[in-house]
């Protein structure tokens, strides 16, 4: 299977850029039978059931970087495997690389893995995205598509 | 000379939480629990139709999302005194079951298990050993020399390329660390397996809740899942041999292995039974009701007092007043605008943030109190309460499991030695045994009743002019969860909160009475106050989960990382 997965915490502003994607994506395009298209919220290492028999992941987020809000950036899986030492000391991890790090350990897992991230403006109680954010959706969802045309 | 640690955050829980202890003389005299997360999310539901309020609550946490749906929905049913169909209640109890269980599980064995266990031990193991040892205690298949020379081989490519950091704070090698190089073998091919079961178990959530996270088959009134034996696209009967099939894996995991693993970690770390009880007064909200109702319960409620389990006061319908008058809420080193200490349905959540000052206001959680008194929630309290009680099957499980690590341990245990941080951890798996034989109970009572032609599942919620207020509970993985819902003219007026976490890792309280975080590091041994691992031991036992906030994914870290510009 082909998961395509939205992390955010809808109710936190900007955070919630991944469920809207995929929520927009699941409606705009014709998704093929083998891949699955989920708003999966923040489960942190709850996200292991959905990694365990994925063949190929693409993770729609929000992620920190040195960058103007709105900057989108895009990550494989060397990316995110790159800092595996490393604990997890921030609550803001969703714990994306510890899903992937203790799957590797058991033998399972998928094999690529995608992360469209979007450098966030405002993180605040609302169901609202910011306009900078918003605007991003449709090149989100260009990302999915093109990452699914790549699989 | 008392040396004052601070471990911030605690890592491998969700959310964000900052312990501070006084050490002196290698042992902690004082601790603080801060919760450094604001968390006034309830706000978001003022002014909201109370039928779509489940829907933002399953929001609030991302690991707790069905707990805070299924409270939600009670809360107003409550307040609107609706009863609902026995299909619905089954299928509820089906999804509260299945996730306690998949809850536990990732509990003991990923979010704790490392606590005790020395993963890099493990490569000194001899596999035949280990085999000859689990096949002793286990009918497991998983127990085969090969599937232990594989799980070595992997870790030591693992440990070859320096990539074993993200299980641990590095704590291996620490002194505190006692088992044989052949348990640490087992317990980490078992925390590998775990991963296939939890998943497992987690399946019937989404089967029945349509996903998982976040459910969507939930109403007011009721359930979504229409019933039709003959359609594809409803419950049907493929769909329910599907869930009786995973519910079944699941428990012989919960039976040959994490029963097995508990009795035999517990047994071996047995000097440690002394540590971590601190407050011993238990509050637990009755579940699985068995009724439209709410006032039968398949897993009991109640509170103790001291410890005392000869004295068990029951807490026995969903409308319970001995509960719904005895909760309250104290602001007092809170970072929250006001001094009060009120009940639910009159709080507000004013945020007012001045500086980390133990003497002060030092956390974002607020100190709930059942009638004045700092109480202990989660699994030992419901393991506790049931077997004060008589509860059958906790009486059955929690004999076996003291026999059996007993019989390990060389020793007589008696139920007195479960107040404390193994006994958290033994209660978890005490609790899952039990919900296990439940949720096998809950599946028949469901097929029986849709066999006998009952496809009901929903009644109408009628919303009157005016003002009326509800409260639903929940015994959800981590404890007591209620939700507070003030209704006027049909849309929220209030709605407030109070979850497990709160009640075990809110702070001081009016009174200077610690929670129960703090009240149970009090004591602990630390063998290196550079490597303070047993805070983590205690801490974790009880399963703390505060996130209910946000995140934002940081994958550059310190250095750049190869990225692309989109």
């Amino acid at each position: 299977m082909i998961y395509v997965l939205g992390l955010g915490n809808v109710l936190m502003g900007d955070d919630g850029f991944g469920p809207a994607v995929v929520r927009q994506f699941e409606k705009t395009y014709d998704v093929p039978e083998n891949v699955e298209v989920v708003d999966v919220g923040t489960p942190g290492l709850d996200l292991m059931p959905w990694f365990y028999d994925a063949e190929r992941l693409i993770i729609v987020d929000t992620v920190k970087a040195d960058a103007a809000p709105g900057t989108m950036r895009l990550y494989d899986k060397r990316d995110l495997l790159r800092h595996a030492p490393s604990v997890r000391t921030s609550p803001h991890d969703p714990g994306v690389k510890e899903a992937l790090w203790t799957l590797e350990l058991a033998g399972r897992g998928p094999k690529e893995v995608t992360l469209i991230g979007v450098v966030p403006e405002s993180v605040e109680l609302t169901t609202d995205l910011s306009d900078t954010v918003r605007e991003k959706i449709p090149v989100a969802m260009e990302a999915i598509a093109r990452a699914l045309g790549q699989a | 000379m008392s040396t004052h640690i601070t471990v911030d955050p605690i890592t491998r829980i969700e959310g964000h939480l900052r312990i501070d202890v006084e050490v002196d003389g290698g042992v902690v005299k004082k601790a603080w629990s801060s919760g450094q997360m604001f968390r006034g999310i309830e706000r978001i539901l003022i002014g909201r139709d109370p039928r779509e309020a489940w829907l933002f609550t399953q929001r609030f946490c991302g690991v707790c999302t069905t707990v805070h749906a299924i409270t939600s929905v009670r809360a107003v049913e409550n307040a609107l005194n609706l009863e609902i169909p026995p299909n619905a209640q089954y299928i509820r109890n089906l999804i509260v079951a299945a996730h306690a269980m998949h809850d536990h599980i990732v509990h003991f064995y990923q979010l704790s298990a490392l606590d005790w266990v020395d993963v890099v031990s493990a490569l000194k193991a001899d596999v035949v050993k280990t085999a000859a040892l689990a096949t002793s205690l286990s009918d497991w298949p998983g127990n085969s020399i090969k599937e232990f020379q594989a799980v070595k081989d992997r870790l030591a490519g693992f440990v070859a390329k320096g990539q074993l950091g993200i299980f641990t704070n590095g704590y291996w090698g620490h002194p505190a660390m006692k088992l044989p190089p052949e348990v640490n073998l087992l317990a980490v091919t078992h925390y590998l397996q775990a991963l296939d079961y939890q998943r497992r178990v987690n399946k019937v959530v989404s089967i029945l809740g349509g996903k998982t996270p976040n459910i969507q088959n939930l109403a007011v009134g009721g359930v979504a899942n229409a019933i039709n034996l003959d359609n594809d696209a409803t419950l049907n009967m493929a769909k329910l041999y599907e869930v009786k099939e995973l519910l079944d894996s699941a428990k012989q995991f919960i039976e040959q292995v994490y029963f097995v693993d508990l009795c035999a970690v517990g047994a071996l770390y047995a000097d440690w039974l002394k540590y971590g009880a601190g407050v011993t007064n238990y509050l637990a909200v009755p579940d699985l009701p068995t009724d439209t109702k709410g006032t039968q319960f398949d897993l009991p409620g109640g509170t103790i007092f001291n410890g005392d389990l000869a004295k068990v006061t029951k807490i026995t319908s969903f409308g319970d007043p001995y509960f719904q008058k005895n909760v309250s809420e104290s602001i007092a080193h809170s970072w929250y605008d006001g001094d009060w200490q009120r009940h639910p349905y009159e709080e507000d959540t004013v945020p007012k943030y001045t500086s980390y000052d133990p003497n002060k206001d030092y956390s974002w959680i607020k100190s709930p109190r059942f009638d004045g008194h700092p109480m202990q929630v989660g699994p030992l309290a419901q393991v506790l309460v049931g077997f004060a009680g008589g509860h059958e099957l906790t009486v059955k499980w929690a004999k076996k499991t003291l026999e059996t690590a007993g019989k390990i341990a060389g020793a007589t245990l008696t139920p007195a030695i479960l107040h404390g941080t193994l006994g958290r951890h033994a209660a978890r798996m005490i609790r899952c045994g039990v919900i296990s034989d439940l949720a096998d109970k809950h599946w028949n009572l469901l097929a029986e009743n849709i066999g006998k032609g009952d496809t009901r599942i929903f009644n109408q919620p009628v919303f009157p002019k005016g003002e009326i207020q509800g409260f639903g509970f929940h015994e959800a993985p981590r404890g007591t969860l209620s939700h507070w819902v003030v209704i006027e003219n049909g849309k929220i007026k209030n709605y407030q909160a109070v979850v497990p976490s709160t009640w075990n890792a809110g702070p001081r309280d009016a009174k200077d009475q610690p929670g129960p975080y703090e009240a149970s590091l009090v004591g602990n041994p630390i063998a290196d106050t550079d490597k303070p691992l047993e805070v983590l031991r205690t801490v974790h036992s009880f399963d703390p989960c505060i996130a209910c906030a946000i995140h934002t994914l940081d994958v550059e870290g310190k250095e750049l990382s190869r990225v692309r510009a989109l």
